[in-house]
């Protein structure tokens, strides 16, 4: 199956004092290994939201009142969150949230990670990046970390000898069946991180590789870090735990270096050593973004991740988003920019009010919107011409108090009798494109 | 669109009903205010003839259990504990009242000034509100007996001496945020001078706050006033007042506790109820937790 | 011409209140003039740390001027006495107009007329309105305060103005916090127009709003300005805006205009290397574009660059452009220890600014290098000359200069690239 996500009739409401809001009404999408899908809307649309749910961030007072939410192969993952109908009890409301976050936690951080608009409110101001970084690979990936230690104590001058002749001659197969031969997989990711440096001399990038063999550890730290290797049960001692950890840490500081270099994070080295406050919004958002990506999560959900930063700032971090595509990852990129989204996207989803209204190839949508809101929209939009920008009728509607049939039609244009009653499916044009409206159509 | 408009006095008061334990402080702190209020205006709708004195019973001078005549039963000198109780609410609150609401005055009145004006006379006035937050109120509450002779009046004069810098800070802090906001600049644009931009913009702003605050404080104040008079700090005190019904009762602590229990446990009831209504207010004020 | 400012600085003193050891400053301001004529809109975009919201704040008095003239509503003839009296030195002729027209020696009555021609709206719609004010008082309060009007007549007034804004009247009865934010930036914008002004400053208008209700504030204030016939500095970090509201824009960049001229012109024809990379990285729908991705980011303003503030990330930056031996030793000092990988023990010194000594590495092979990684590491092209020295080499590197705006090409930009003065 190539849809990594697929969010089927999602429905979402928010119980506060003023109120209920229906937040998530009926939301339907797909996402594809490998894209970018742009999700487009202002606020009140329910986009951030939306993000959050598929992450299972669902707040206290929220209730998932139907729907699923299938990731890969993990399947649905708001299983038991489904509430019959009835009212909304916060006692029982809060376990079944609890058990949704239970369940998520080994996905959450590693599979499916997410990236936010603050960045500065995105990392812990007491603790240093490096230790960030780490510290999200030390959680979900130990054994990674411990086999990167353990092969760079037990690799020999002559293997990395070896190496650096292999890397010559470019024989990638040759280079892991090596590696795998010697027992040192855990030293691939390090070596090419090296190699693939940009700037720097060959002759340096030799020596560091050789750098990399007869690590010293002391017999206690290998007994730690084999004992993580071979997945041996725990001994829960608070000393050994904290121990074991600080070891894990340091080991996933280095490999955070590596990963900030990927993100062309200039001096890396330093950067790890300096805290949150330090460094300027665009290194922030970057280090978060590195975070997202430590565990080479399959799904990336960004929230705004460049409404907070300036022009030529936000441009860099586009530029590196699209270099996240074609690194693999599958990303849902929310923005209410729509520029933005064209820029990155290569479909893109309206929402209003709780639901997806069109959903299509970036440029189809562009040019050729079919939903009156859509049209509305990017009518809205200056671009650096001479067309008049026009605003939209009307206001956000009212989460507490939807209109009824479909929630656009107050505003519309093109409303007609059966859009005051009833609420349009989203249904297929031609392949790709769909669209929630009763202009094209009804799904009966 | 029209939005429905829910009347602001409507939803302050859903949202203090909505907090259960809010209401139930509330209603407490109402009760307190009710009796001191009867007590100096209709003492004898409660039955009391002189709510200013304790009443002494030398007939049955030691202490008796609760009864039928006695609610509450009796402490030292027979004096009956209800009634006596009831009088001296009526002490306290006013002691407490007139504690906080000096402290708030003055400490709200130079905070608001020192960071409205900032510069050398900020750092002057944290200075000095730095120097006396460091004291603490018993000794200063000593010392300021020794001079000034060791009544109840001194006691409120000392007390509000050392609670005034929180005040001042708090009111600091906030006019600091508020200063730098837009509709401050607006004015300023508009030369509204800086004296009416602090009564006009600042202070209705300051004020809700720091309302929530003194409804706290009450709470923490009574105790430490009783505490004073406990200690025996004030002599000659024959007066209804909670801690020194407490004292009556001291010696009879093994016999008779409830001539301990009783007067204490009026007082940490208030401080209770209090603090949840200050609560509750908190949450009728801050209009980030409003909308919630 | 409502606004003519010129040589504006504004510095922020940081460090410790008592005064002890060196005062730095926030630069954040650094000399900047700007013109804003009746009946248009004057953009005035930059990124963070430009200065352009402190510009808006210095023209509208809310922050003194640390240096620099402000002058007001200024009848085109005496502007132009005015300017030559600045070029040719004129103290006298400069000073009587100043006297007249200067916003900062202006009597309190004079000011307190001036300030009835002035209007701002602000950035965050909640915060410009005082939440424990009804929308009525607030939008009275500028006339009420300026002496514009009074009672009854400003009462029908604020009722006229939120037809203005096409707002309901009885939206006069609420609070701020029940509207929207649309909503709320009317109201702004319905106070800011309350006495006439002749001057309109817009900080960021639209930048919090959503983009559906951000066309329909734009579009009512050029509605606005058309009825006041007043001069709208609208700032903004949004091109898109800036494009199709203004008729005349101002570049800045770290406290400095960099280019200014005609709105459209500048986006879409740019010269100074800064606005080239500015504009093209602004996302447009359907346009694809090469994007100039500068390295870096905004300077520090205490601790500013030599020269040319931009030169650190500029793109064609070239030997004047005011590179100091700290640059270059950075560069320098990469290239041989990392990319080139000399030796173990190379050593750069500082000798001066413009100077610097190199151990470890010949000449010969000093020089192939940089030779060679001038085109893409700009700092090299600051070295005038190398001389052999013991063990190493002595490197000279050219005296660095600061722009000043020059008219070029129908528009004003501040770069030496366009200087055509001799080196």
């Amino acid at each position: 199956m190539s849809e990594l996500l697929t969010v089927r009739d999602l429905r979402l409401e928010f119980y506060t004092r003023r109120g209920m809001y229906k937040v998530l009404n009926g939301v339907n999408l797909s996402l594809r290994k490998g894209e970018v899908l742009g999700l487009a809307g202002e606020s009140g649309s329910g986009k951030s939201t939306l993000g959050l749910t598929i992450m299972g961030l669902v707040a206290d007072n929220a209730k998932i009142v139907g729907g699923d939410v299938i990731f890969a192969e993990h399947g649905n993952l708001i299983t038991n969150a489904v509430w019959p109908d009835g009212k909304y009890v916060a006692k029982r409301g809060r376990k079944i949230i609890k058990r949704l976050n239970s369940q998520l936690l080994h996905i959450r951080g590693k599979e499916m990670t997410m990236v936010f608009q603050d960045s500065m409110t995105s990392l812990n101001p007491l603790l240093k990046i490096g230790y960030q970084i780490g510290e999200v690979i030390y959680y979900h990936n130990p054994r990674l970390l411990a086999e990167r230690a353990l092969a760079r104590n037990r690799a020999t001058r002559e293997d990395m000898r070896e190496v650096v002749m292999l890397l010559k001659t470019r024989e990638e197969r040759d280079l892991t069946r090596f590696l795998n031969e010697k027992g040192l997989g855990g030293l691939y990711e390090q070596i090419n991180s090296i190699w693939q440096r940009p700037g720097m001399s060959e002759v340096k990038k030799e020596r560091a590789i050789l750098s990399l063999a007869g690590q010293r550890l002391s017999g206690f730290e290998k007994s730690v870090l084999e004992a993580v290797r071979d997945n041996k049960p725990v001994t829960n001692v608070p000393l050994y735990r904290g121990y074991r950890k600080r070891l894990l840490i340091r080991e996933g500081v280095r490999k955070a270096v590596e990963l900030l270099s990927d993100l062309s994070v200039p001096h890396p080295e330093k950067v790890v050593d300096m805290y949150p406050h330090e460094l300027s919004g665009g290194m922030r958002q970057r280090v978060v973004i590195a975070i997202a990506l430590a565990n080479n999560p399959k799904l990336v959900i960004m929230d705004e991740p460049t409404s907070a930063l300036d022009v030529t700032i936000q441009a860099q971090v586009l530029e590196l988003v699209k270099r996240l595509k074609s690194k693999g990852s599958s990303i849902v990129f929310i923005s209410h920019d729509l520029s933005v989204l064209a820029e990155v996207s290569d479909r893109i989803a309206i929402m209003y009010a709780g639901s997806i209204v069109e959903l299509g190839e970036t440029y189809d949508i562009v040019n050729e919107p079919k939903h009156p809101y859509t049209v509305a929209l990017l009518g809205a939009v200056p671009t650096l011409t001479e067309k008049e920008i026009r605003g939209i009728e009307g206001e956000i509607p009212d989460l507490k108090n939807l209109p009824s049939g479909c929630a656009f039609h107050p505003r519309c244009p093109y409303v007609m009798d059966v859009c005051k009653k009833l609420k349009p499916d989203l249904i297929t044009l031609g392949g790709k494109r769909q669209v929630a409206c009763f202009l094209f159509g009804d799904s009966k | 669109m029209e939005t429905k408009r829910e009347s602001e006095l409507r939803l302050s008061f859903k949202v203090l009903f909505r907090n259960k334990s809010a209401l139930v402080g509330t209603v407490l702190v109402l009760l307190y205010f009710i009796d001191a209020f009867v007590m100096q205006v209709y003492p004898k709708l409660f039955g009391i003839t002189n709510p200013n004195s304790l009443v002494e019973n030398f007939a049955s001078p030691l202490p008796l259990p609760p009864s039928v005549l006695h609610p509450l039963g009796t402490t030292a000198y027979g004096i009956d504990l209800w009634s006596s109780i009831l009088k001296a609410i009526r002490f306290d609150l006013a002691y407490t009242l007139a504690v906080v609401l000096s402290g708030a005055v003055i400490g709200v009145i130079l905070g608001v000034i020192s960071g409205f004006v900032g510069g050398a006379l900020d750092e002057f006035l944290m200075r000095i509100t730095d120097i006396v937050f460091s004291i603490p109120y018993l000794v200063l509450a000593l010392a300021v007996g020794f001079v000034i002779g060791r009544t109840y009046t001194s006691m409120i004069f000392a007390l509000a001496l050392v609670w005034w810098p929180i005040y001042a800070r708090y009111g600091r802090a906030l006019t600091l945020s508020i200063k730098t906001l837009p509709y401050v600049d607006s004015a300023r644009l508009y030369g509204m001078n800086g004296l009416k931009i602090l009564f006009k913009h600042v202070v209705p702003n300051v004020l809700p706050p720091v309302f929530v605050q003194v409804s706290v404080d009450l709470g923490v104040i009574m105790p430490i006033f009783s505490t004073l008079s406990f200690i025996g700090f004030i002599p000659n005190a024959n007066l209804p007042e909670l801690g020194y019904l407490t004292t009556l009762g001291l010696n009879y602590l093994q016999s008779a506790p409830w001539a301990v229990i009783f007067p204490g446990a009026i007082i940490t009831l208030f401080s209770l109820a209090a603090n949840l209504m200050g609560e509750g207010l908190r949450d009728v004020f801050d209009p980030r937790r409003r909308s919630e | 011409m409502i606004i003519a400012a010129y040589n504006l600085k504004k510095y922020f003193p940081v460090g410790s209140p008592l005064g002890l050891g060196r005062t730095l400053e926030v630069k954040a301001v650094d000399g900047v003039s700007i013109k804003i004529p009746a009946d248009e809109i004057v953009g005035l975009v930059g990124e963070s740390g430009s200065g352009k919201s402190t510009l808006g704040r210095l023209i509208t008095l809310l922050t003194k001027p640390t240096s620099g003239e402000i002058l007001f509503d200024v009848p085109e003839g005496v502007l132009a006495e005015y300017e030559q009296a600045l070029e040719s030195g004129d103290a006298d002729r400069r000073k009587a107009i100043e006297h007249d027209y200067s916003l900062l020696h202006m009597s309190w009555s004079g000011l307190k007329r001036v300030r009835r021609s002035l209007g701002m709206v602000f950035q965050d719609p909640t915060a410009s309105l005082d939440p424990r004010m009804t929308v009525k008082d607030i939008i009275m309060e500028p006339m009420v305060e300026t002496g514009h009007m009074n009672g009854e007549a400003a009462r029908e007034r604020v009722f006229e103005l939120l037809r203005k804004v096409k707002l309901p009247e009885y939206f006069a009865y609420r609070y701020p916090h029940e509207l929207s934010g649309g909503q709320k930036q009317r109201v702004a914008l319905a106070r800011a127009i309350s006495t006439d002004p002749k001057l309109l400053v817009l900080d960021e208008p639209t930048s919090a709003l959503d983009v559906s209700v951000q066309a329909q504030i734009l579009a009512l204030i050029k509605e606005i300005k058309q009825e006041l016939r007043s001069g709208v500095l609208l700032i903004t970090h949004n091109i898109s805006v800036a494009y199709y509201m203004s008729n005349h824009i101002y570049v800045m960049y770290a406290g400095k205009m960099v280019e200014t001229g005609q709105a459209k012109r500048v986006i879409k024809e740019p010269k100074h290397p800064y606005t080239v990379s500015l504009m093209s990285a602004v996302p447009v729908i359907n346009v694809k574009k090469e994007r100039i991705i500068l390295r870096g980011e905004a300077p520090n303003l205490i601790f500013l660059p030599y020269g040319c503030r931009f030169h650190p990330r500029c793109p064609m930056a070239f030997e004047i452009c005011g590179w100091t031996s700290d640059e270059v030793k950075e560069d320098l000092q990469y290239l041989l220890e990392e990319k080139y990988y000399v030796d173990e023990h190379t050593q750069i010194t500082v000798d001066g600014r413009f100077a610097l000594k190199i151990f470890g590495v010949s000449p010969e092979r000093l020089k192939a290098i940089i030779e060679a990684e001038r085109e893409s590491v700009a700092s090299l092209r600051a070295v005038k000359e190398m001389l052999p020295a013991e063990g190493g080499a002595a490197v000279r590197l050219y005296q660095g200069f600061e722009p000043t705006l020059k008219s070029y090409d129908g528009r004003q930009i501040s770069c030496l690239l366009f200087e055509t003065q001799s080196k």
